[in-house]
């Protein structure tokens, strides 16, 4: 039995994880549930030695362990799937499954022995792989099995999912459930993290919930839930609705962004919306819905086949990120704003300044002082907290981040924004700040499409909801910011077009 | 990392021949028989034969040497440098110092180890990338090379070490099968040890080898190291087969030393070798080197011809990568 | 390669302030110190280091070649990226300006324009290869460096039946042996400044505006900083990479038309030397490989040094090839320290 007792974590200017407990027992899946940034993956992490906890104990059949690392809480029996995939493409399955632990002798590596041991943690899967496929040749439902194997070597007792099935698809996910429970009725201790409730229902027999870094059910029996509660209870009802000041749309003007019957080259079917100026048209999927990929598509980035992209009604055929802005004044504030958003090294007024230079530019001639002042303007009016506008954007909160990450669509004066994700990882209190900006720029007469997979923020802002599942919308709602009867209506159109799609 | 939504589809088996090495191989035979039968069959003659794989040693391991950094994603521009100054260390400590063969020969393969180590640690330790590191460690390591014995040449160091210079075993060069085996080790090394398994982790999927317990900083000191003990083993062959050594040595090896592995087809980013890539790219590379002395060409044809055929392979492999996208 | 495991970001810490870095740990100040401490040092081992006429001179003009290459490569570091054919391209270049003078009878300003569009158009061609497919400009650049070594003895064994131009534009031999002192209005006569020195300060000023003011030059470094987001702003990132390449080859072939001014011949083997002077110059200036960031004022100090280096060790007799492991070891110092200067800047920063 592994029992974490009180754990706190501490990352510099927040308190990642809050005197958490957790108890896993042999024959049984735990599921642990909440919002993203709740510390689902924090805990995971102190779990399996990946980070060490500033606070608290954790226990393994009784006694107190510290891990040093991954692997000393793998020989300790404790495997992990992390949500990130850790196999290396170009080594075959049973090498993959062994690595932490590759049998030599004499210090050659024993094949023989790494074969049989992968082919034993196969079995226990009662999965039929070829242990010499490399694992590039696997498909992805596949790989994320010898995922699962790779951490039952090394006779694992505890097996940690985290989002297990976030790139799977229906039929997929069944399958690899169906290991979990044979995984769970030969004795294993299962502690599943996931963000679709539907499976986790189907699977699980106990739920922590986790909000803010702490335990708001912590070691209950599944059976006394409802899914809509769970949802509550991982909401919050205080945030599950976002007062904002109430804005009319103006139905008949012009859209600023409008999708007929649009196809695209990743497979795309389909796809009509409408965006008018000083409207929030929410659309929400799960992750892999495809929908940042359609924004892509939109910048030109990705390529569409079919159907027609109005803006401000006139036909647009756009093909780079640069004619999206400054022609038709289109911005995209990504969800990746490390890898896609920022320049981490770089002073924040460049930053800020980086779709203007065009405009502030003199006969090609940029001054530092135009870019500092257009800094300062936009640091000002989104009340992003630096202490200069020379300060490197990297050295900044994620929530000031994500702000310099939309000021310079502002500088740049687009009139249509596509905002992915925008407060993900971002505390809750610099989350409702967030939020508030977002509906004041609608107000201001942006046309904003608000990608997210954040049920109470989509309906807390948007004016519509568009429901995309699987590369097709699948529903659009009017908001009648009734978060109980807007976030069931929303789950049903997801799962009963997902059940659509499976048939 | 690699397993994006559009890979879903399982690949097809990868055929023999579709192997980036058998091309190499095809073109290598075909080229050595054309030159075979162009010069007459002059080229099949004992002396000329030998020369040819005997000269071919040198490339072989340096080309390795450099493979093996390659393999973690690093680069190490201290090969050509190293070589030459093991190969004045051994001939001086014979010389000089009065050692017998064998210790010499010992003493340069533990300096190149260490010089190897050096740089590894210095990469771990700075994280500065690995280019720069080995820049700065390859100017001192010339500065010491010249160091040695100044502008002079060395030369009549032990008659046993130059006369295994220039035997021959079944009409093989022995140096030439020394590089061979020392092609075979380094397979082996990567195919069958635990360290060379953790090294292309490393290199290949940095983080997912943390995640599994693998230390990347030992890997790239691991890597690194053996770079300088290959670097110690081209020092001795070199001392070996040339009869003497001076300060100029390894000059002319580090862009050769990565011609090979590229043309082999090992990849800058890390995570993969091919010996057998490595081995035929250097075979070629002194096909065209023996040609261009057969027929009295302007030798610049040569780097002319291997500059073309390393931007032809890497536009190739491009579009065939985009086609076989488009294909899927 | 080193990658660690990414704490996840503090959702909302306190800003930091910035840490002024201080006066002693700015790797520029560093240069100038050992600049000036290396001057005194060898003036007073060998007052002859002084010599106008011996040592200042040439070493003026040599350090106007050596920036001006150093520039070149920094124009691709700013993204990321190394060019291993900046010899090659030097010398190509150098060729053309030979042929457009020897064979069409054109002059120095014909030639040197022919010859910088050589370059230029050797460097678009590298950046082009490199952003079309993506290969590492390592590889593209190192493979361009083979078949134009390859090209360039061809050519001028084709053209000049051996490997120099027999002859140079009206001009050349006053930009090699001239300076400012030989110019007099009156009797006001200029500074013992070699001619070959405006060019450089021009390249350096120019690739200083380049990348301190221009939108190119900034877009190019938010290219070299982080090409998706860069790509995600609007960016064109193939076209500034390829605008990259053209500035490194254009400055190469500048190189190599002072270096043939100071050698007095358009040669085969000009710009054998260039690659890793080419380096070192703004990495000892701390510009790293890994793009974003460039600073010219440390590539002239960095040309600066390894030069004075050269020079005075020379002056004190020590072999050409035993100068390299000072210079080696100037480098792996000025590093540690950079290196020394970001730990300690990180701990500050974690502190405040």
């Amino acid at each position: 039995m592994l029992l974490a007792e009180n754990l706190v974590k501490t990352f510099p200017g927040v308190r990642a994880l809050d005197g958490v407990s957790l108890t896993l027992r042999p024959g049984s899946v735990h599921a642990l549930l909440g919002e993203n940034g709740a510390g689902k993956s924090t805990l995971v992490k102190l779990l399996t030695g990946v980070y060490r906890p500033d606070g608290g104990r954790i226990t393994f059949d009784g006694d107190e362990r510290h891990f040093a690392g991954p692997l000393d809480a793998q020989r300790a029996g404790i495997g992990v799937v992390h949500q990130e995939r850790n196999l290396i493409p170009a080594f075959s399955v049973a090498e993959n499954i062994v690595l932490h632990h590759l049998p030599s002798r004499g210090g050659r590596l024993d094949k023989r022995r790494m074969r049989a041991e992968a082919v034993r943690c196969l079995e226990l899967l009662q999965v039929e792989l070829d242990p010499d496929t490399p694992v590039s040749r696997l498909s992805v439902a596949q790989a994320q099995l010898v995922e699962i194997a790779k951490a039952l070597s090394l006779d694992t007792k505890v097996l940690l999912l985290d989002e297990p099935t976030a790139s799977l698809t229906g039929d997929e996910a069944d399958r690899l459930y169906s290991v979990v429970r044979r995984l769970r009725d030969a004795g294993h201790a299962v502690a599943l993290v996931s963000h679709k409730l539907e499976e986790v229902f189907a699977v699980a027999d106990t739920v922590t919930v986790l909000r803010d870094g702490r335990s708001v059910a912590q070691d209950a029996p599944l059976t006394g839930y409802t899914q809509a509660q769970v949802v509550d209870l991982m909401v919050g009802r205080a945030f599950a609705s976002i007062a904002l000041p109430t804005r009319t749309v103006d139905g008949e003007v012009t859209p600023a962004l409008q999708l007929s019957d649009v196809s695209t080259a990743l497979g795309h079917r389909g796809i009509s919306l409408v965006v008018r100026p000083g409207e929030i048209l929410g659309l929400y999927g799960l992750v892999g819905a495809g929908r940042s990929e359609l924004a892509k598509a939109v910048l030109g980035l990705e390529r569409i086949t079919s159907g027609t992209v109005l803006i401000h009604g006139r036909p647009a055929r756009i093909r780079t990120v640069g004619e999206a802005l400054h022609r038709y004044r289109i911005g995209y504030v990504t969800e990746d704003r490390k890898g896609e958003g920022l320049f981490l090294d770089q002073p924040v007024s460049r930053n800020i300044a980086v779709t203007v230079w065009r405009r502030l530019a003199r006969a090609g001639l940029v001054r530092d002082r135009g870019e500092r002042e257009l800094a300062g303007t936009y640091a000002d009016r989104l009340g992003i907290r630096i202490s200069s506008p020379r300060q490197p954007a990297g050295q900044l909160s994620g929530g000031n981040q994500q702000k310099v990450s939309l000021a310079k669509w502002l500088a740049a004066e687009c009139d249509i924004l596509i905002v992915d994700e925008p407060t993900v990882g971002i505390d809750v209190r610099t989350k409702a700040a967030f939020h508030e900006l977002i509906a004041g720029l609608a107000a201001d007469g942006l046309a904003l499409l608000l990608i997210s997979s954040d049920l109470p923020e989509t309906v807390g802002l948007a004016d519509r909801i568009a429901v995309m599942n699987d590369l097709r919308i699948v529903g659009e709602l009017a908001n009648d910011h009734d978060y109980p009867r807007m976030s069931q209506q929303i789950i049903r159109l997801i799962h009963t077009a997902e059940t659509v799609s499976a048939a | 990392m690699t397993l994006t939504a559009t890979q879903r589809s399982t690949l097809p088996g990868r055929h023999l021949w579709q192997a980036p090495e058998f091309t190499l191989a095809v073109i290598a035979v075909a080229g050595f028989a054309a030159l075979a039968v162009a010069t007459g069959g002059n080229l099949l003659s004992a002396g000329t034969l030998g020369a040819f794989f005997r000269f071919l040693a040198v490339p072989i391991v340096i080309g390795l040497s450099q493979m093996v950094v390659l393999a973690v994603g690093q680069m190490n521009l201290s090969v050509g440098a190293l070589t030459g100054f093991c190969a004045m260390a051994a001939a001086w400590l014979m010389l000089e110092a009065g050692l017998p063969a064998p210790l010499a020969v010992l003493a340069a393969l533990l300096l190149g180890l260490f010089a190897g180590v050096t740089n590894g640690v210095l990469v771990v330790l700075t994280r500065i990338n690995g280019f720069i590191v080995t820049l700065a460690t390859m100017t001192i390591i010339q500065g010491l090379r010249y160091g040695v014995n100044g502008p002079d040449t060395f030369q009549g160091y032990s008659p046993g070490l130059r006369e295994f210079g220039r035997a021959s075993i079944l009409g093989l060069p022995a140096v030439f099968l020394v590089a061979l085996a020392v092609a075979a080790l380094v397979a082996l090394f990567f195919s069958r040890t635990v360290p060379g398994r953790h090294l292309l982790a490393s290199g290949g999927s940095p983080f997912a080898a943390r995640l599994s317990g693998i230390s990347n900083d030992r890997s790239l000191i691991v890597a690194h190291g053996l770079s300088g003990l290959l670097a110690g083993v081209a020092a001795v062959l070199t001392v070996a087969a040339s009869g003497s050594v001076n300060a100029t040595i390894g000059d002319d090896l580090l862009l050769p030393s990565f011609a090979a592995p590229i043309i082999g087809g090992v990849a800058l980013t890390g995570g993969m070798v091919s010996v057998t890539g490595t081995l035929l790219a250097a075979f070629l590379v002194r096909l065209v080197d023996v040609m261009q002395a057969q027929f009295g060409i302007n030798p610049r044809w040569v780097d002319l011809i291997i500059g073309a055929v390393v931007l032809g392979a890497v536009l190739l492999g491009t579009v065939r990568t985009k086609l076989q996208e488009r294909s899927d | 390669m080193t990658a660690q495991l990414e704490t996840p970001a503090p959702p909302d810490a306190p800003p930091r302030t910035p840490h002024r870095v201080p006066l002693w740990a700015n790797p520029r100040v560093g240069l100038v110190v050992l600049l000036v401490a290396l001057v005194v040092l060898f003036s007073v081992l060998r007052p002859a280091f002084l010599n106008t006429r011996l040592t200042l001179t040439p070493l003026q003009s040599d350090i106007s070649v050596y920036l001006v290459v150093g520039l070149a490569q920094l124009s691709v570091l700013s993204l990321g990226h190394m060019n291993m054919a900046v010899g090659r391209m030097a010398a190509t270049s150098a060729f053309t300006m030979g042929l457009v003078h020897d064979k069409l009878g054109a002059g120095l300003v014909l030639s040197l324009i022919a010859g910088l569009a050589v370059g230029a158009l050797l460097g678009a061609l590298a950046g082009l290869i490199i952003s079309r497919t993506g290969v590492n400009s390592f590889v593209v650049t190192l493979a361009m460096d083979f078949a134009l070594a390859g090209l360039i003895t061809i050519l001028y064994s084709g053209v000049t039946g051996g490997v120099a131009f027999p002859t140079m534009p009206a001009g050349m031999s006053e930009l090699r042996s001239d300076t400012f002192a030989d110019y007099c209005i009156g009797d006001v006569c200029g500074p013992r400044v070699p001619l070959v020195v405006p060019f450089a300060i021009l390249a350096a000023l120019l690739v200083g505006l380049l990348f301190r003011f221009s939108r190119l030059g900034r877009e190019i470094l938010m290219t070299g900083a982080n090409q998706r987001a860069a790509e995600l702003s609007g960016i064109p990132t193939k076209d500034r990479i390829v605008q990259a390449h053209a500035v490194s080859g254009l400055l190469a072939a500048l190189g190599g038309f002072l270096l043939a001014a100071n050698n007095g011949a358009f040669s085969a083997s000009l710009g054998d030397s260039f690659l890793l002077p080419s380096f070192l110059a703004p990495v000892l200036g701390g510009t790293l490989l890994a793009g974003g960031a460039v600073s010219v004022l440390g590539t002239a100090l960095g040309a600066a040094l390894t030069q004075v280096i050269y020079k005075g060790l020379n002056l004190l007799q020590f072999q050409l090839d035993q100068l390299q492991l000072y210079i080696g070891l100037v480098l792996l110092a000025a590093l540690s320290l950079d290196r020394a200067r970001h730990v300690l800047a990180e701990r500050r920063g974690n502190r405040a």
